[in-house]
């Protein structure tokens, strides 16, 4: 693909008897903003440190506009990272820390001042310039970081969990924020994240990694709707885990007879992955549950019900068709999806 | 009365710290039997023979060693804290030695050890004098850059393309500035006032000087001992003063 900005090929990096990344590939198109999501341990931070050039890789490439960048130390390839620790440098101010990737690249003083208050703004920090580290929010520090990683014109941007030191509303704020600036200045960018709610909210891609392979990568809405693993279905978003039996691509579930859909060699006993909002709970008809607890939750409501095996399954329904479920009030379930996804048992 | 107990404490302290000093100072000042005051003796110390010679031979020896400390302690330290991990317990334990070592053993055992063109210059107590203050200037070192989240800074300035070199000029030392300040204070401090060393070795130096000179007469003893320690505040003061200073500077890609 000739638009494409980052390939990375085949890496595998092994920690002694750990293998951190196994033969994991990944392709970024310029100015995609692409997501890396998965549990601590799944080689997600191992792969951005080797495409960055702070990790080397026991095989595989890193390719850069074309360009093979395998064996190009860290300080030569030109990408920006922001790390999940604060990182500024404690001794230089907002304005020298944001200076720093300029002066490396002998960049005028006045080139370079113009840069910095046109970043600066960009992240809202205009006010700040002569503060130190210390003298920051944990949020601002991080901005500071990001201007810092973007005055340069990085190649790639690389956030390594930038976040995940901060605060829920400041990181809401500032992750629409990464967005918001990441299209207007069209950087291509890979994040690390194992917080599935921002990998969705912002990317235009979502790699999900499990023991440091690649299980699936695609547009958030895909992720959630077709996740091709039951590891990808668990991992993003909810899901009920129901036994059942698969014949002749068929399963049944609550006495209706559901198309399953494979993501392996599933046979016999599979668990069928069913997301609660996929499930709806009626009063009316042949009871199959038991409601156990209603949770209000605003314009929704999550139901948890008691199936005749004694299986316990979550729906989320809209609060107005649930108004007359409580506790103990016998119900039949429903799966609205034709489609289900099915994995070994 | 919590007040008034912390006062009494102060006072204590400072009658305890200050009184000798007050004593000495009055002491090194008397103008022999005259019962009158007066810089005789700090003069005097001036006219011996030898006064700035040696002064001169400590200033060298001094420089050298705060060069080769800083040299070799800097970057060892830094290595140990981002990829040497494993081998900080061992140099922990190698830095403790020279402690150990009975300095008589050390005076023979390492001028061996050193290269034959350094045996026959006084330069070769500099070499001494790094590995005696190494259990000090180690640790200053050691907890400066504890203090600091060393690997993500170093991985921030690779990343925005600053080579090693760069990393330790631009990043690290300035950031543990007043610990390499600390380190280089504890040098100096050991070299103007090491005597055994420089005396074992038959070298001449300042504080072998003051230990001859200082036996011929007792006012000009005491006088020399207060100026010592004078010129020691001052040296600490200068470097505080110094190290306190912010560096402004990131120096540009030359």
């Amino acid at each position: 693909m000739a638009n494409n900005s980052l390939v990375v090929a085949g890496l595998t990096r092994q920690f002694g008897a750990v293998t951190a990344l196994d033969d994991f590939n990944l392709d970024v198109a310029k100015g995609e903003l692409v997501a890396l999501l998965g549990p601590s341990g799944c080689g997600k931070t191992t792969a951005l440190r080797i495409i960055a050039g702070l990790e080397k890789s026991n095989s595989g490439q890193v390719q850069l506009n074309g360009k093979n960048i395998t064996n190009d130390p860290a300080h030569v390839r030109n990408m920006g990272m922001v790390f999940q620790a604060y990182s500024l440098f404690p001794h230089l101010n907002v304005t020298e820390n944001v200076a720093f990737g300029l002066k490396m690249r002998k960049i005028s003083k006045s080139v370079r001042e113009k840069k910095i208050n046109a970043i600066l703004e960009l992240v809202g920090l205009d006010h700040h310039h002569k503060r130190f580290a210390h003298q920051l929010s944990g949020g601002q520090q991080q901005r500071v970081a990001l201007a810092r990683a973007l005055v340069i014109e990085p190649e790639v941007l690389l956030l390594d969990e930038p976040l995940s030191a901060l605060d829920a509303q400041v990181r809401t704020n500032l992750r629409e924020e990464i967005r918001r600036l990441q299209l207007e200045l069209g950087t291509t960018t890979l994040f690390v994240t194992h917080d599935q709610e921002e990998a969705m909210a912002i990317s235009d891609r979502v790699g999900v990694m499990n023991k440091g392979k690649l299980e699936q990568i695609d547009t958030p809405d895909t992720l959630y709707n077709k996740p091709a693993t039951e590891f990808v279905g668990t991992f993003v978003g909810t899901m009920n885990h129901l036994h059942t039996k698969l014949s002749d691509g068929k399963i049944n579930l609550f006495g209706q007879s559901l198309d399953a859909m494979k993501s392996g060699n599933e046979s016999g006993n599979v668990i069928a992955l069913i997301r609660p909002e996929a499930i709806t709970v009626k009063t009316d008809g042949e009871a199959n549950a038991t409601v156990v607890t209603r949770s209000f939750l605003g314009a929704s409501s999550r139901v948890t019900c008691r199936t005749l095996d004694g299986t316990l399954v979550e729906a989320l329904m809209t609060s107005a068709a649930t108004g007359d479920l409580h506790p103990g009030s016998q119900v039949q379930l429903q799966v609205l999806s034709k489609e289900v996804l099915v994995a070994n048992v | 009365m919590k007040n008034l107990g912390s006062k009494l404490v102060l006072i204590i302290t400072g009658i305890f710290i200050f009184f000798p000093l007050y004593a000495a100072t009055e002491f090194s000042m008397r103008n022999g039997a005259e019962h009158t005051h007066g810089l005789t003796a700090y003069r005097w110390i001036f006219e011996q023979s030898g006064f700035f010679e040696n002064l001169a031979i400590t200033a060298r020896i001094t420089v050298l060693a705060v060069i080769l400390n800083l040299l070799i302690m800097v970057p060892t330290v830094t290595w140990l804290h981002l990829s040497g991990q494993r081998y900080k317990r061992l140099v922990e334990i190698l830095t403790i030695l020279p402690l150990i070592i009975p300095v008589v053993a050390l005076a023979t055992g390492a001028q061996l050890a050193l290269p034959s063109i350094l045996q026959n210059t006084v330069y070769e107590l500099s070499f001494m004098y790094v590995v005696v203050a190494m259990p000090y200037t180690y640790r200053a070192l050691d907890i400066g850059l504890s203090g600091h989240p060393l690997a993500t800074l170093t991985n921030a300035a690779r990343n925005l393309g600053a080579s090693w070199v760069r990393v330790l000029t631009n990043v690290i030392v300035p950031t543990i500035r007043p610990s390499i300040l600390a380190a280089l204070f504890l040098m100096v401090a050991l070299s103007l006032g090491e005597f055994t060393l420089a005396q074992l070795l038959h070298w001449s130096t300042f504080p072998v000087w003051v230990t001859n000179t200082s036996q011929q007469n007792i006012i000009g003893a005491t006088a020399l001992a207060v100026g010592s320690l004078f010129f020691a505040w001052i040296l600490l003061f200068g470097f505080t003063f110094f190290g306190g200073k912010k560096s402004n500077t990131v120096q540009e890609e030359a």
